[in-house]
């Protein structure tokens, strides 16, 4: 004996097919109850119908509509006034769904990441510019390593000789003209605009990254945790990586040219960024990486799963395992055999 | 500039799709308005809009084939699934042949899939196009919107690149499609595991599969040209 049923109507039937018995939902069709309905369906569960009838045939084999078993029959299919309704009610799941993938902090943190590259790489750009450019005309301005506030000092200045004297260098005998110095002037307000712009999105990107990765922002970072998080497309599927994936992650282009030439595989990708490695000799930095990924890997599925955060004390347990790696390696290995 | 010697070869595939030497088009259901750029153009006071093939890959199988085109269309009016609808692009032009203005025809196009960022797009023109339902749902999760189709259909469309589609393509055939049904499999070299037997045997096998599980394929249409590395199998449902 079968059970039979769909969103809206549900029957028993025996194994030949005659319909024993029928109940329907006769409810107007307003589109919030058949929202919940296709839901409950989508979940695996039972309606109301198929609920009443389930009592009155303890015996019959619940189905829902479609299924492969269920035998030939004459089911009380939806009507074109039913069938009009589920339609609107998968219009209203299928727009509440796309509105739902605003929570998704996947989606945010990569565009987050992504812009905070694209701003990065154009602010570079464009401070070199503004540096070159103030030293055609003041030759004798070094700017060094500080160039933070130039930008700033630029937007601020009268004329290039207000800046020379801001800057403490001498004016030479040629200057821009009054337009020239108005878009030099400009530009330096783009790169300090910039500057400002580029805080607040990695401010954003830590802020987030620490809510959506707790553990592995605590163990590695929040600005590479994410960086991992939007590189492996989520946080579910850097759960689910394996931790010699997490490794190379980044360095995709060595680890296939590995597999294709056979030229040494990568020994870290984006993890590279972290200074336990980029700061450790270099004979070191593949069996740290390893030791890292390993971890970052587990910190990624505490926090993918729901498990308890982890926070400093394993950050450091991790800081002291890394320590060893070095002190066991003080020297670099000799290339001799 | 003498007589109009600028004779276009044109033929009907439907009331709706007009074929061209070189391009398609379909009679605009929502006149005025161009869904993803394509052009518009008036033949004698009906406005179609351009189906551009190498953009659909429905569209490319419908210039490519070898047996006539119109086989490959479903019938106005009637229901059909199409999983992996992507941004709408072949989706509107079904959408123009199978339910015209205010869907005067009466058909439904249930479109299927996975992608929010796709599903964005459909539920837009969902809005202007009665008859056309967007589901944000995975092509092989039959149950969270299998109910939508409470009777079999004669039309499938499958364009998933995704590993395994060949096995998503036959399960929902055999869901939802009725004997002698036409199921559309457009199948992606690189969404297959790479056997390292070159595409065409890659292909092979697909087709293999395809006939031991009870499907006639009908023709085998290469879209290269259109879409490269990507066939399209036009299969009948036998059992």
């Amino acid at each position: 004996m079968w059970l039979w049923y769909d969103w809206r109507a549900a029957a028993v039937a025996d194994d030949h097919g005659s319909i024993l018995d029928v109940e329907q939902w006769d409810g107007f069709y307003d589109e919030r109850t058949v929202v919940a309905r296709l839901e409950c369906i989508a979940a695996g569960g039972l309606t109301a119908e198929a609920m009443t009838l389930m009592e009155r045939f303890p015996e019959a084999k619940p189905r829902v509509h479609g299924e492969l078993d269920l035998p030939e029959a004459d089911w009380p299919l939806p009507d074109d006034d039913a069938q009009h309704a589920a339609d609107q009610a998968a219009i209203a799941m299928a727009t509440r769904g796309v509105a739902q993938a605003a929570g998704d902090p996947d989606r945010r943190l990569e565009h987050l990441m992504r812009a905070s590259d694209e701003m990065r790489s154009t602010f570079i750009t464009m401070e070199a510019r503004l540096v070159e450019w103030v030293g055609l005309f003041l030759p004798e301005a070094r700017f060094g390593h500080d160039r933070s506030s130039l930008g700033k000092t630029v937007s601020e200045s009268e004329s290039l000789e207000h800046l020379s004297q801001t800057l403490g260098v001498s004016l030479p005998p040629v200057g821009p003209g009054k337009s020239e110095w108005k878009s030099l002037k400009e530009w330096g307000g783009s790169v300090s605009v910039f500057r400002g712009q580029l805080d607040r999105l990695e401010h954003a990107i830590r802020q987030l990254a620490e809510e959506h990765l707790p553990s592995l922002s605590a163990l590695l970072g929040p600005l590479l945790a994410a960086r991992l998080c939007v590189e492996a497309h989520g946080r579910m599927r850097l759960a689910r990586l394996p931790a010699g994936t997490v490794q190379v992650l980044g360095a995709e282009k060595a680890f296939f040219n590995h597999l294709k030439t056979g030229a040494p595989p990568p020994k870290h990708g984006h993890i590279f960024m972290h200074p336990w490695i980029s700061r450790s000799p270099r004979w070191v930095r593949g069996k740290i990486s390893r030791t890292v990924a390993a971890k970052a890997s587990i910190a990624a599925r505490v926090d993918a799963f729901g498990g308890e955060p982890w926070g400093e004390p394993e950050m450091r347990l991790l800081e002291q395992k890394v320590e060893e790696i070095r002190a066991a390696h003080s020297s670099p290995p000799s290339r001799r055999k | 500039m003498g007589k109009n010697t600028n004779r276009r070869r044109t033929t009907m595939l439907s009331w709706s799709v007009m074929k061209e030497s070189r391009a398609l088009w379909t009679i605009n259901a929502v006149p005025r308005t161009a869904v993803y750029g394509e052009s518009l153009r008036n033949f004698s006071g009906t406005e179609f809009r351009r189906w551009d093939p190498s953009r659909s890959k429905l569209g490319a199988a419908i210039m490519r084939t070898k047996d006539d085109p119109a086989l490959l269309l479903p019938e106005a009016g009637s229901t059909v699934l199409y999983l992996g609808a992507g941004h709408g692009t072949s989706i509107s032009h079904l959408h123009d042949h199978l339910c015209g203005i205010d869907n005067q025809q009466r058909g439904r196009l249930v479109a299927v899939d996975l992608a929010p960022r796709c599903l964005r797009e459909l539920t837009h023109l969902a809005k202007n196009r009665p008859g056309l339902v967007p589901v944000l749902g995975d092509a092989r999760k039959h149950a969270a919107w299998g109910v939508l189709l409470p009777r079999k259909i004669n039309w499938l469309f499958q364009d998933v690149a995704q590993a395994g589609q060949v096995d998503i393509f036959i399960a929902a055939c055999r869901r939802f499609l009725n004997k002698g049904g036409v199921g559309l499999l457009s199948l992606k070299a690189a969404s297959e595991r790479w056997t390292g037997e070159g595409e065409s045997a890659l292909f092979d096998k697909v087709e293999s599969t395809l006939e031991s599980s009870g499907f006639v394929v009908d023709e085998r249409i290469e879209l290269t040209g259109y879409e490269d590395n990507h066939v399209l199998f036009a299969v009948r449902m036998m059992e």
